[in-house]
């Protein structure tokens, strides 16, 4: 019922190199750990009890970060959210996903953080997750001698569950080359202004498309609202076909939030969350066309 | 067991660790150094706040084993000798301190943000501090000392954020 | 005469009334500050640590407690229970067991204490104790407890020990009824214009310090027992232990250093008995013992809940006739403190105002939740609540500023207020002029969006100092052979600037510069001077009074000694600046050497004076009791602190969230000690205030704490704090204050959450009458 006072006793190896993940991860009760910051708090509470804890941050790339003008962007699992916030080429090109990194708990903790960690926990409040997920981001898998990769989109199967198999573990986020023109938002509501953990989380992604009726795309995210991290398919549809307008941000808005399918807790009410939904993703389509169509209007 | 050597303060530490041992239990506990405050031991209050490799983190959060071959600065180390920091001096000065239990951590993230930021602005301030939680204070002037050290009216960007 | 002459300098002003350095920051920047946690913090062969085992029930009889699984865990030294500790303790009412005796009365309740060799292991031996509950029917809501068929929560109240100021009624869960009756209100009634009545409700909330509550206790073979720990009350816990436990207060040593942080949280005694209680069991052995973040929470002292229902009416000039008002005061599993938190709410019940037709009951009600007991303002921050909305609401009917209506009806000097005691000097319209100034009230002023709505609102208070009518304090002022200063005081610093405020009182009452004063600290009951508590914002005035007595005592014995060397009358010298002077023969002699060695006569034939200590106590002695039936009496309380706050805020209306832009406060200190850290109680005042107007300690079904970490229970942060903070000190000296002193720490944050509903009201014409409040709360209610 209450957590315990300091970290329960338990084995800490650290991974020089992918070979020895697979191994070590053969042991019964080993866990992985990158900056352990969601997986301490769950063994004081004893949600979890490893006996071993493999920290896999130190193999050779999962800190890497590197940018491609063609092949996008490719995140080691345990690239830190200070990291991201700060890369040039984050900034640049993916600034969504340097939003939501900085939207993470504190300056201190970001420097444990990782964005890995946060995707694999799995907790429908991941603030990273929604980012990902309308950058259409895969995920790259590690198994013994192959390489696997899932795509964002499916990746959170469950609260706490992922598409990872037994002997795979997550080395890596790749990224596309975002759509030319592309402009990102993602906006997080908390109980307070800033630090706390999301009741939603809006990720909208807009770019030019002349294929598409209103020659735009968005694509929508959302975190909190649901047991996984969910794209609003109905809403973007209504976005694609007609003319951007505060009419058509409004129906948009409105389908988002029919997706939505939160349940009331300690930190917020089913109906407020359902509702919020809709007034942050207006808020977060007119912010990206404010920017991509400058001077147009809603 | 994992015997590490890890550079405290300046100075090279020998120790032996046990696994489930937090960076901020081999601080206060092994090496008595107890100016590093236990809040909460997860990562929510900022009391224990010290400087890994220069940059902060809860060490509540840091098993004591990671730090093997790391720089760590706690507040014990802020000050050259008897001369105090800036920093130290701003919050005597400006009576940011009141109960006191926050001011390590504070302390700390405030000098690495002079570091990242020698004239940092409000936002920035803002965020250095965000995740050191105060009761006393009302946070004004812990602000205005950090503002105070880095000799500047920080530019006035207001605050900004989602909302 | 060095000294002398770089004393000179600080003549000027003096120090009382001077911004002064904080006499602890130094050491609380450089980390070399101790706390509780801090002393024994290297893990040694001969210290053990204690775990509790705690109760998963909110109310159960307990059938029996198995612990030989843990006992048989290596390191494991001892496991006490209720049957160690079976007498009572508690301050006001001894309804309390150490250790959980047969009832386990809410979530965490301690049911018995695992003593071993580290924390760890006492932890896993705590999961091995067996403990067979029987679980009863449990109650959580004030209005639900007092209810004569509620679960009874103590049925033995009936036996328990309790002062004479206190009524609890056996056989139902009140532990406390105060009743206030002045004027007729039935037949005020129909001689009101206007009647508002109205029901407003506040959750349990926490202190939340950022130092968690540590006792570290050791018990000697001998019979000397110390207990280490961060304590507002050392000495009212070496009383309330001694006596429940059995043990002569001389042989109890309880040392406190610095705290972490109070706000109530650690006055009087928690779990700091359990550490006693353990160290028993493991004699020779210091043991220690820690809460978590998470038993922080629920396992330590909350503050309580409160639904207050309340009727109110005034003329048609705005002239408040009669009020009438029942509070019930949610206490938690032990009221032994909170008792008096329901009386201080009952003698205080009008709030700030000259109501000539009051009829009031204050009752405090046992619940199966966190026990309640003493948080910053002390029952004031629950009442002005209801109190400062309904005022509102008044004047709105009556077509009044509602400013204006405050200042028309708002208690004055001289006054005679609702228990028939005469208000004691205050001026509280100033403090009103000073906000409504501050906050620019005329002014209407756009919201910076179009999606927003922007409002002002204000509130004012009043508290007295809630103590019992005796509550002592001493001082003992000691000098060095350099002329430097020690102060010996049991009063705790607990970041409000009691040690600094107390130094500028002995420096300017003895005659030396505040430099060369120190505070003997930490406080020990075995040396330091008795003191009653470190509570109710009565340090500065109480102890401040104490200093004084014994700073003047050492300055009229050091006088004596010069007066009779200069074979002068002791009334035509002065101590200045560490200098002894006389204003007739104008010599002078610095207090170095003579403080401690006296004064030669000539040419050596013998000495004069000896080492020179002062003494001094102060207790007020002119409270009188209230009668039962009304609650009249000549004195209820020393005096009361009055202020006035004026927020300005703006409303998101597409999210409900709030962005708090200014917080004006005025109080009126009778005189500013310190100004600047009087500033700074105000700035922390607001924001604590403003914070714990969106906490709340939230419970499933069946009691169990659904947000017991930093995460879920939410305090404010940097980013949370208003844009301004503006603070105005208004000086109407008391009469027995030091140099007109009173105090000021808890009431900075009384009246903030009521003046945000009000501006909230007057933003969004919408009104909350229930805490918390939440940006959910607001958006939900303007759809
Ligand atoms: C006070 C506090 C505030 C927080 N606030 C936020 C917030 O605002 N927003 C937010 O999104 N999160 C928040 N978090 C949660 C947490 O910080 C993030 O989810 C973080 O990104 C997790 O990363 P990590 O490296 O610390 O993960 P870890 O704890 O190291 O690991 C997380 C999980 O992933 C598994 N794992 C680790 N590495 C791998 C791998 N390579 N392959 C497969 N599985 C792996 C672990 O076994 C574990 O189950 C907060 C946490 C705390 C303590
Ligand atoms: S003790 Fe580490 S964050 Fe609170
Ligand atoms: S000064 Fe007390 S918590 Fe910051």
């Amino acid at each position: 019922m209450l957590a315990r006072p300091g970290l329960p006793s338990f084995e800490y190896v650290q991974a020089a190199n992918a070979a020895e993940v697979h191994s070590l991860m053969q042991q019964s009760g080993a866990r992985l750990m990158m900056g352990g910051t969601d997986l301490f708090p769950q063994m004081r509470e004893g949600v979890c009890e490893p006996e071993t804890i493999v920290d896999v941050k130190h193999v050779p790339g999962m800190r890497d970060l590197s940018y491609d003008e063609r092949l996008g962007l490719n995140i080691g699992a345990a690239v830190t959210m200070n990291q991201l916030v700060r890369h040039r080429d984050v900034q640049a090109h993916y600034p969504i996903l340097a939003q939501a990194a900085h939207s993470v708990a504190s300056y201190q903790l970001r420097n444990r953080a990782t964005i890995g960690g946060n995707v694999c926990n799995a907790s429908p409040c991941a603030d990273t997750s929604p980012a990902v997920m309308v950058l259409e981001g895969v995920m790259v898998l590690q198994a013994k001698g192959a390489e696997r990769n899932a795509p964002a989109a499916d990746f959170v199967t469950g609260p706490g569950q992922t598409a990872i198999e037994p002997g795979e573990f997550l080395a890596a986020i790749r990224l596309p080359a975002p759509p030319a023109g592309a402009v990102g938002r993602y906006l997080k509501l908390g109980r307070s202004r800033l630090g706390d953990l999301s009741i939603v989380g809006v990720a909208v992604l807009g770019y030019p498309d002349p294929a598409a009726a209103s020659g735009y795309r968005f694509r929508i995210a959302l975190g909190s609202v649901a047991p996984i991290p969910l794209r609003a398919p109905a809403a973007e549809e209504i976005l694609a076909a007609n003319t951007p307008s505060e009419e058509t941000f409004a129906a948009a808005a409105e389908e988002a939030m029919g997706v939505a399918t939160p349940i009331t807790d300690v930190r917020a009410g089913a109906t407020y969350q359902k509702m919020m939904v809709r007034a942050l993703t207006i808020r977060a389509l007119r912010d990206v066309w404010a920017e991509l169509a400058p001077g147009k209007g809603a | 067991m994992h015997t590490i050597t890890v550079t405290i303060n300046g100075a090279a530490e020998y120790l032996a660790v046990r696994s489930n041992m937090t960076l901020l239990q081999m601080l206060r506990e092994e090496l008595g150094l107890t100016g590093t405050k236990n809040g909460c031991e997860a990562g929510e209050c900022g009391a224990c706040t010290v400087l890994l490799d220069g940059e902060p983190v809860n060490a509540c959060m840091v098993l004591a084993v990671e730090s093997d071959g790391h720089q760590v600065i706690t507040v014990e180390g802020l000050a050259e000798g008897d001369e105090l920091a800036p920093l130290q001096e701003s919050f005597i000065e400006l009576n940011a301190v009141q109960c006191g239990f926050c001011t390590p951590g504070m302390l700390t993230s405030a000098h690495a943000l002079l570091q990242r930021h020698p004239k940092p602005t409000e936002d920035e301030i803002e965020e250095a501090v965000l995740g050191n939680l105060c009761r006393c204070t009302g946070y004004v002037r812990i602000v205005d000392a950090i503002r105070d050290a880095a000799g500047s009216s920080a530019s006035a960007s207001g605050k900004g954020g989602a909302r | 005469m060095t000294h002398a002459t770089a004393a000179a300098s600080q003549r000027i002003g003096g120090t009382i009334g001077r911004s002064v350095r904080r006499i602890d920051a130094h050491d609380k920047v450089t980390g070399a500050a101790t706390y509780a946690d801090d002393l024994l913090a290297a893990r040694g062969p001969g210290l053990y640590y204690g775990r509790l085992v705690r109760s998963p029930h909110a109310h159960a009889l307990i059938r029996s407690i198995d612990a030989s699984k843990a006992l048989a865990v290596r390191g494991v030294k001892a496991v006490v229970t209720g049957e160690d500790t079976p007498t009572r303790i508690g301050l006001y009412l001894k309804d309390r067991h150490i250790f959980a005796l047969d009832r386990a009365r809410l979530v965490g309740d301690p049911v018995a204490g695992v003593i071993a060799t580290s924390e760890e292991i006492a932890e896993e031996a705590a999961r091995l104790v067996e403990v067979e509950y029987e679980e009863l029917p449990a109650v959580f809501d004030p209005a639900e407890a007092i209810r004569p068929d509620a679960p009874l929560i103590h049925p033995e109240l009936g036996e328990y020990e309790v002062v004479n100021f206190i009524f609890p009624k056996p056989g139902t869960n009140i532990s406390e009824h105060f009743k206030l009756r002045r004027g007729d209100v039935e037949a005020a009634w129909p001689q009101c214009e206007i009647i508002v009545e109205g029901t407003f409700r506040l959750p349990p909330i926490q202190h939340v310090p950022i130092e968690p509550h540590v006792a570290i206790s050791l018990w000697e073979q001998s019979g000397q027992v110390t207990l280490w720990t961060c304590s507002q009350s050392p000495f009212a816990q070496r009383d309330l232990i001694a006596q429940s436990m059995g043990i002569p207060h001389g042989n109890l040593r309880v040392i406190s250093p610095y705290v972490g942080g109070g706000f109530g949280g650690k006055a009087g005694v928690s779990m700091e008995a359990c550490a006693v209680a353990m160290a028993r069991a493991v004699k020779g052995h210091p043991v220690k013992l820690r809460m978590t973040r998470e038993e922080e929470f629920i396992c330590t002292n909350a503050r309580q809940s409160l639904e207050a229902h309340t009727k109110i009416g005034c003329d048609s000039q705005g002239n408040l006739l009669a009020m009438e008002t029942r509070y019930i005061f949610g206490g938690g599993a032990s009221n032994e403190y909170g008792v008096n938190i329901a009386r201080a709410a009952g003698y205080s019940c009008t709030g700030p105002y000259l109501i000539p037709n009051v009829k009031g009951d204050s009752y405090c009600v046992y619940t199966n939740t966190p026990v309640g007991s003493a948080m910053r303002g002390f029952g004031m921050p629950e009442i002005h609540w209801g109190i400062e909305q309904i005022i509102d609401q008044l004047a709105e009917k009556i077509g009044m500023d509602s400013a204006e209506f405050r200042r028309r009806n708002c208690v004055k000097t001289g006054e005679t207020i609702l228990t028939g005691m005469e208000m004691p000097a205050i001026n509280l319209e100033a403090c009103i002029d000073k906000v409504t100034e501050a906050i620019q009230w005329d002014r209407r002023e756009p919201p910076s969006a179009p999606h927003k709505r922007r409002g002002k609102g204000i509130a004012i208070m009043w508290k007295a100092p809630a103590m019992p009518p005796n509550a002592g304090s001493s001082a003992v002022v000691r000098l060095n052979e350099d002329g430097t200063v020690n102060v010996e005081i049991g009063a705790q610093e607990l970041g409000q600037g009691a040690f600094t405020v107390l130094a500028q009182v002995a420096a300017e009452a003895l005659g030396v510069p505040y430099e060369w004063v120190r505070i003997s600290a930490p406080v020990d009951t075995r040396y330091s001077p008795y003191e009653w508590q470190t509570v109710a914002s009565r340090i500065t005035w109480s102890v401040g009074n104490a200093v004084m007595a014994a700073a003047g005592d050492a300055r009229h014995k050091i006088l004596a000694v010069v007066a009779e060397h200069w074979d002068e009358d002791p009334a035509d010298l002065d101590i200045k600046d560490g200098l002894v002077m006389s204003f007739k023969s104008e010599r002078e002699q610095p207090l170095e050497g003579l403080v401690v060695y006296g004064l030669p006569n000539e040419n050596f034939e013998g000495w004069k004076g000896g080492p020179i200590i002062g003494t001094g106590n102060f207790m007020p002695t002119y409270v009188t009791n209230l009668d039962f039936e009304t609650g009249q009496g000549t004195r209820a309380v020393v005096h009361y602190t009055v202020g006035a706050q004026a927020v300005d805020l703006e409303v998101d209306t597409e999210t409900g969230q709030l962005e708090i832009l200014k917080i004006a406060s005025a109080y009126d200190v009778g005189k500013a000690l310190n100004p600047d850290l009087i500033m700074t109680q105000i700035e922390g005042g607001a924001v604590h205030g403003l914070s714990s107007a969106f906490e709340a300690l939230k419970f499933d079904e069946k009691g169990r704490p659904l947000n017991n970490n930093l995460v879920d229970y939410r305090i404010a942060t940097v980013a949370d704090i208003p844009r301004e903070i503006h603070g105005d000190i208004v000086e109407t000296p008391l009469e027995d204050g030091p140099w007109g002193a009173r105090g000021v720490g808890e009431h900075v944050m009384v009246q903030t959450a009521p003046a945000i509903a009000n501006a909230i009201y007057d933003a969004l014409g919408i009104r909350f009458s229930d805490l918390p409040l939440s940006a959910e709360k607001i958006f939900l209610a303007l759809q």
